[in-house]
């Protein structure tokens, strides 16, 4: 093989297992290793073949990027979607990721199912609330039929505002319990990857 | 977090293999050298790898220091730039932020209070050899 030819079929491995980055943050990393392969052996009088060599392989080169780019990105990011994904990929390494992925998942389901209720109560008026029966919570959220009396609904419109403010709180706590997770856990991260 | 980085790796099972164990120690402090070599000024990746080479003999993996510089950069304590160069090929230089030798000055704290907290520890078991004689 020629030494570009060499030197492509390295970029390319590393574009193909950098593809979960954007488009602009590939190339970049494509263009800076492509410049180091040359400057490294110029400076150093190595064949590319060499310092292709002393480079990691590529899948494990992409495999840092991603690592460290999707946890710090996460870690000052507020989507559910990528909190839970870069802890799903802190669970594979530990029983603390795993244990804050459900909890997660539970804030998350919990919140969302709050706001959600409180969105039906003005179009299901009589089958969302909170219902009781002598001073106990029978139920609470949509039921469809409503719990029969003698069990009643107890909060009527406001059941909205509560609802609505209960369940921001949850998935705002949520989110900032996975990024403290996340924030304590990048150095950690870091070192793990480059251990395997 | 090169407390926390130095707390794994002793805790490893390659903790009986010296050697393992040193480069593992080296690498827990990758993070903190990057930003250090760029204190005087802007370098390009392999000036940092050299750097790092000539003042510290922290010999890394070639490809080690890219992911991490990437990294820094997303926290915004490195900016870098693209320089046209001699060699026909640009360049891409880092420099650090303000929050990057903000981040840099608490770290060099911390790691020197460590480190001279654990030179103490160590002070006996150096000393030994002079002690049995």
């Amino acid at each position: 093989m020629t030494t570009e030819k060499q030197l492509e079929s390295y970029l390319a491995t590393l574009r193909l297992h950098l593809a979960p980055l954007t488009l602009g943050e590939r190339e970049e990393i494509l263009k800076e290793i492509s410049a180091h392969v040359r400057d490294s052996a110029e400076q150093s009088g190595a064949t590319v073949e060499t310092v292709l060599a002393r480079l990691e392989p590529a899948e494990a080169l992409a495999k840092e990027y991603r690592d460290g780019l999707l946890i710090s990105r996460a870690s000052r990011s507020f989507s559910p979607l990528l909190l839970l994904r870069a802890t799903l990929r802190l669970s594979s390494k530990g029983i603390a990721g795993i244990a804050v992925f459900f909890v997660g998942l539970f804030g998350y389901a919990i919140g969302g199912g709050l706001v959600i209720t409180a969105l039906l109560k003005p179009i299901f008026p009589a089958n969302t609330g909170l219902w009781m029966l002598d001073g106990h919570v029978v139920s609470s959220g949509v039921l469809f039929p409503p719990p029969a009396a003698p069990a009643h609904e107890v909060l009527g419109m406001s059941y909205i505002l509560i609802a609505l403010v209960a369940g921001s709180l949850t998935l705002l706590s949520t989110t900032w319990a996975i990024r403290v997770f996340l924030g304590l856990s990048r150095g950690l991260e870091a070192q793990l990857s480059r251990l395997q | 977090m090169p407390k926390l980085a130095l707390k794994l790796s002793l805790k490893g099972p390659e903790a009986e293999q010296p050697d393992r164990w040193e480069a593992q120690l080296r690498k827990g402090a990758v993070e903190m050298a990057a930003l250090a070599s760029l204190w005087q000024g802007r370098l390009y990746g392999l000036e940092i790898i050299r750097y790092l080479e000539t003042h510290s003999q922290m010999a890394l993996a070639e490809g080690t220091i890219y992911p991490v510089l990437n990294r820094l950069k997303t926290e915004g304590l490195l900016t870098s730039e693209w320089v046209e160069a001699e060699a026909g090929h640009p360049r891409k230089y880092y420099s650090l932020t303000d929050a990057g030798r903000e981040r840099l000055r608490e770290m060099a704290k911390a790691w020197t209070s460590f480190a001279n907290g654990l030179s103490r520890l160590l002070e006996p078991v150096l000393n030994e050899k002079e002690k049995t004689q």
